[in-house]
């Protein structure tokens, strides 16, 4: 089934088109890979998604339903929840409540229920321990474990994880996949926009290369790898 | 889960306050001191009513005091020119603040930090100006202009006493219980810069509004409550940027985004300024502005914000 598609998303800042007539299909259970060099218009798009920006042409559907014109959390309460990648926690809360809040509002739970939620987020991200520390003292990786804390706690169907890898060790990247698999098992459809092409490789289902804004590639991680244009774009015409 | 929602003790503290204030009157309490205790109620509920704005969102409205002026007209002009008894004025008037506020809410709250000040303050003095020239460019008789307005003669001091105690209670307990629910939550992450609110799900315009039209509507009542204690009004006194000023500055003392915060700042300035006003009649505002700076340099988080800091993270306080 077709959870979310974009049809034809352009978003120009000026005369540049940081996303240029974009297209795609994500299906439900599905992990989507979103790779492409820096400044390709990655985070525009998943920004286009959320609700922080409006498309210049184009729309984007959920189940079926046109998302123009909504606000961010009125998109965030449907079913897209979307983490930062420059991780911003409500800095003057704890880790536990930056989590209970998306669960009350996002998720739209009630008091006794969305503490439930938190806890439950929680444990299951790995940061049980720092439950009640405050969100602006912890560490990089568990930042990151709260972005996606926060991303769940929303109840959202449909996850856009920008960049959850970068700036962790390959060990911590080990544990985050683990997360983002089991993610999927109970039922969540992901989107990766990643630079860590090893990774993203591994998890991925299918891998959509986005270059200048527009697609230049899509299909299962082992066709796009060889796909001329995706390294040229990567590495330079004399790769590819 | 009560373990995360409610302290029994501040409860406790909370009511044994209250318990005690109701009935110190009976003992005997009358005259200046009764109107002293009634004065900082008033400023710690005022204060705390901006605290429940600007403390909380960390948008900082510099034009409260259009709500405490407009509560006071409308207060005034409801008993004076409608014949209506004072405790319904008052709930009207209460009421016209909210609609008011949510009006201005609706265009402000888009703007961000000091446009969001500007705008706020802006629209206090041209209320101001409204108010003084209103009468004269339509050629009627109704908001008294510079002249002010005369109330009805007002009951004794002990009913203004537990009036203002009854604002400061509620404003205080409202508070208490607004941070521990989800609105209270939604209110601190709008503080936050960017979207991580959006992103939660937080109607970020939608909490403002409410927030602005709730702290509004308290300061417009409170405002009422004022205007009948001294049963005369002009514009220049009910709309006077120091009252603004005054708001702030108790909460900042206190501490913002605290429950206690404005209690603290709100009984400290007006006792210290009360006490310095009689020692020193004619330079007592500059000592009031030399403790202000001193308690900012050594407390920038205010009172309640540094005992937080030092104790580590503690529900304690809120």
């Amino acid at each position: 089934m077709v959870l979310l598609e974009c049809r034809g998303v352009t978003k120009l800042f000026g005369a540049l088109a940081a996303v240029q007539d974009f297209s795609f299909l994500l299906h439900s259970g599905e992990i989507l890979g979103l790779i492409g060099p820096n400044g390709s218009g990655k985070t525009t798009l998943f920004n286009v998604i959320a609700g922080l920006y409006t498309p210049d042409q184009g729309k984007v559907f959920f189940r079926g339903k046109s998302t123009l014109g909504l606000p961010a959390h009125a998109i965030c309460r449907l079913g897209i929840a979307k983490t930062s990648q420059i991780m911003q926690p409500f800095t003057d809360m704890t880790v536990w409540e930056n989590v209970l809040v998306a669960a009350l509002y996002g998720g739209n739970l009630p008091m006794a229920r969305a503490v439930e939620k938190a806890d439950e987020v929680l444990q299951f991200v790995g940061l049980g321990t720092l439950r009640d520390d405050p969100a602006s003292k912890i560490a990089v990786p568990f930042r990151r474990r709260l972005e996606l804390g926060r991303a769940l706690a929303t109840g959202a169907e449909v996850l856009l994880l920008d960049e959850v890898l970068a700036g962790l060790s390959s060990v911590e990247i080990e544990e985050a996949l683990q997360l983002l698999r089991e993610m999927r098992r109970q039922g969540k459809t992901l989107i990766l926009v990643e630079h860590v092409m090893r990774a993203v490789m591994g998890v991925s289902d299918r891998i959509s290369v986005i270059h200048h804004g527009e697609k230049i590639a899509e299909g299962n991680p082992r066709e796009v790898a060889g796909n001329p244009l995706v390294i040229e774009a990567y590495l330079g015409k004399r790769y590819a | 889960m009560a373990r995360y929602l409610y302290s029994s003790r501040i409860q406790f503290i909370f009511l044994l306050s209250m318990g005690i204030l109701l009935l110190i009157p009976l003992f005997g309490l009358e005259g200046y001191r009764l109107r002293l205790l009634a004065l900082v109620f008033m400023w710690v509920a005022l204060a705390g009513c901006w605290n429940l704005m600007s403390g909380y969102t960390g948008y900082i409205d510099f034009g409260p005091v259009a709500y405490f002026g407009i509560g006071s007209y409308c207060t005034a002009l409801l008993m004076i020119r409608g014949n209506l008894p004072f405790l319904l004025s008052l709930f009207l008037s209460g009421g016209v603040c909210a609609g008011f506020a949510f009006i201005i809410g609706l265009v402000t709250l888009r703007l961000q930090g000091a446009y969001f000040a500007i705008a706020t303050f802006a629209v206090a003095e041209a209320l101001k100006q409204i108010i003084l020239e209103g009468d004269r460019l339509a050629g009627v008789e109704f908001f008294g202009g510079s002249h002010g307005l005369t109330l009805p003669p007002a009951p004794s001091e002990l009913f203004f006493y537990y009036l203002l105690l009854f604002f400061m209670g509620m404003v205080i307990a409202l508070t208490y219980l607004l941070s521990h629910t989800k609105f209270g939550y939604g209110l601190r992450t709008v503080r936050e810069a960017g979207s991580a609110a959006e992103l939660s799900g937080v109607p970020t315009l939608r909490v403002k509004t409410q927030a602005y039209m709730l702290s509004s509507s308290l300061i417009g009542c409170v405002g009422g409550v004022e205007a009948y204690w001294l049963t005369y009004i002009i514009p220049d006194d009910v709309f006077h940027i120091m009252r603004t000023i005054q708001m702030v500055i108790m909460t900042l003392l206190g501490g913002m985004g605290t429950v206690l915060g404005p209690v603290i700042g709100g009984s400290f300035l007006t006792l210290i300024a009360e006490y310095l006003g009689v020692k020193f009649v004619y330079d007592y505002l500059i000592l009031v502005g030399g403790v202000i700076i001193l308690v900012i340099i050594l407390l920038p988080r205010g009172v309640v914000g540094e005992i937080k800091r030092r104790r580590g993270r503690s529900r304690w306080f809120f």
